[in-house]
């Protein structure tokens, strides 16, 4: 049995000493803004916006409406992302470039052209009514600009996580005796696991905070990122704040847990 | 019973393989990278499709060209390779019965039979590389396969540690009711496990037997040089093959060919010399020693028994 490798970090002269100072500097950089929002902050004025009547209603929304877009990613996008890192796709290169597309193009953008394509005078705008569905300044037109924005997220990042779990595994596996579902189920899905729970929560960041393209086709019913733009406009900036800090509050432990818990998972392997 | 009589077509060259294993059997495909091996252990674990030919596992079909093959679970077939694969997450324990077909008592007894009796519990991070392979076996023997391939298992192993390996793989061989093939490109190890050897190059078995007869009588000169042959001497329209094994620098035996040393050095516990042929012999070889000689030293190459080849390359290898 040999000895687990030691975390220890020796310093090992300035330089190390220079990249540490860089990385700190970084870090606080990164951190300012949410340092800067606690310190503008008061009690008073949190609970006052928030306590109004109606007030946690665009909460309610867009966690609703991100756990759908959240929901219906994980579902569609697993099985590709898989596809896409085991080759079995034909044109792979070509898939991954259209995942990038809505990565690449300005939310508004985004949100200009679905009016074009799911709008109610569009030909899908016309079979979605058939369902008694509209993708215009409704709830279901929320969660499908919130899914264009935040869609490659995960399937980018589950494509790598897959596509870092060995395929002499599966192939072990398929030896073994097993099925391809268990197969996934015992070894793909268990070694992807840390690297997919990343890419949910980022993803679920990502979601949460889609403004752009709501902006456009999703403008009522109103999600926290509108209803802090909203306020910003008739209110000012300090009025905005606390809709700021609760939409951290709720976007922010997911992503967070989900670096612990893939950190803690890939130590011990 | 393994019948393989196939071929797999790849982009260099098709491989085109017939061999036969008897229950219990060892057998090595010896050969150079690209040869074929490793394709061979593939179509036979159902990882490529034939282009022609089939493959059965006594009264099995495994795979017929043409036709959808029996996949790798429902095979029979086990295979290790030069990486363990091993599920990083799972415990030594959890790995050796992670087949559905694995008995958690029999496994424990396979495992503990194998030296991991105190591992169990570890993850695979922290057990050593031969303590790896040995959770490998155990698992491919928990899994109750029938015949066991394996794809230079022990490449990145020490010598001694490998030795030990091949001599546990030789008694689980036993218990099979298909025996065993061994992919390796090292002489020794071939030897060392298998009751019959096939050289394999270009996609083909150059030539299949006892290791004694590969060694005594190789059917072409890229035989010989997996053999461990290492030099050719030239006399008319003939090529004497040298194997420093079977050759001396001195003696009363048969063939003696005139030569002077050019190089020695150390070769495990003897010497390993370099000569020029002299005479009417033209070329360069090896012979082993037990003591070392002087650089320039006239000796006599002597072997008993002589292999030799047409001196065109092309004809021998035919």
């Amino acid at each position: 049995m040999i000895a687990a490798p030691s975390r220890k970090i020796r310093l090992a002269g300035p330089s190390t000493a220079l990249a540490i100072l860089g990385a700190g500097v970084v870090w606080v950089a990164v951190l300012g803004p949410v340092i800067t929002l606690a310190a503008h902050l008061s009690w008073g004025g949190l609970l006052g916006a928030l306590g109004q009547p109606g007030a946690l209603v665009p909460l309610e929304v867009s966690v609703e409406a991100s756990a759908l877009a959240v929901g219906a990613i994980l579902l569609l996008g697993t099985p590709l992302a898989y596809m896409l890192a085991r080759d079995r796709l034909p044109w792979g290169r070509v898939w991954e470039a259209g995942l990038l597309l809505p990565l690449l193009t300005p939310p508004l953008v985004i949100g200009l052209l679905l009016v074009f394509m799911v709008g109610p005078a569009t030909p899908i705008g016309h079979v979605l009514a058939g369902v008694h569905l509209t993708a215009a300044d409704t709830f279901f037109a929320l969660v499908v600009a919130e899914i264009y924005e935040a869609v490659p997220y995960y399937v980018l990042g589950a494509e790598a996580a897959f596509a870092a779990v060995d395929p002499d595994l599966e192939r072990a596996a398929s030896l073994l005796g097993d099925r391809p579902s268990r197969t996934l189920r015992r070894v793909t899905l268990p070694l992807a696991a840390p690297g997919l729970a990343s890419s949910l929560a980022v993803t679920w960041a990502r979601a949460m905070g889609a403004f752009g393209a709501v902006l456009i086709i999703a403008y009522h019913p109103f999600g926290l990122p509108l209803q802090i733009w909203t306020t910003l406009q008739e209110t000012g900036l300090e009025s905005a704040l606390p809709f700021a800090l609760l939409l951290l509050l709720v976007a922010l432990p997911l992503p967070v847990a989900a670096y612990v818990w893939s950190a803690r998972a890939r130590r011990r392997l | 019973m393994l019948v393989a009589d196939f071929e797999v077509a790849r982009r260099d060259f098709a491989v085109s393989v017939a061999l036969r294993l008897q229950a219990g059997e060892r057998l090595a495909l010896l050969g150079a990278s690209g040869a074929g091996k490793t394709t061979t252990l593939e179509a036979i674990a159902g990882f490529v499709p034939l282009s022609r030919g089939e493959i059965w596992l006594g009264d099995r079909l495994l795979s017929r060209a043409g036709q959808r093959p029996v996949p790798p679970r429902d095979r029979g077939v086990a295979l290790v390779g030069g990486s363990a694969a091993l599920f990083p997450h799972l415990t030594a324990f959890q790995n050796v019965c992670y087949s559905p077909r694995a008995n958690p008592a029999a496994a424990r007894r396979h495992a503990v039979a194998l030296g991991l009796g105190r591992l169990l519990d570890s993850r695979p991070a922290r057990l050593s590389e031969g303590e790896r392979r040995r959770v490998a076996l155990a698992r491919a023997i928990a899994a109750g396969c029938r015949t066991l391939c394996l794809d230079e298992p022990f490449a990145a192993l020490d010598r001694p540690l490998a030795e030990e390996l091949l001599q546990l793989v030789r008694e689980l061989v036993e218990s099979l009711p298909e025996g065993a093939i061994l992919v390796t490109h090292r002489l020794d190890e071939a030897q060392a496990f298998a009751d019959r050897i096939a050289v394999i190059d270009h996609g083909r078995i150059a030539q299949m037997g006892s290791p004694l007869e590969l060694l005594r009588r190789p059917a072409t000169r890229v035989v010989a040089q997996a053999m461990g042959y290492r030099g050719w001497l030239s006399i008319g329209d003939q090529v004497l093959a040298v194997h420093p094994d079977l050759s001396r620098a001195d003696g009363q035996d048969a063939l003696r060919v005139g030569a002077s040393v050019v190089g020695c050095r150390p070769f495990g516990g003897r010497f390993d010399i370099e000569f020029a042929a002299t005479g009417p012999w033209t070329g360069r070889a090896h012979l082993h020693c037990d003591s070392p000689l002087e650089v320039g030293a006239e000796i006599e190459m002597v072997t008993p028994e002589p292999v030799f080849f047409p001196s065109h390359p092309g004809v021998g290898d035919a």
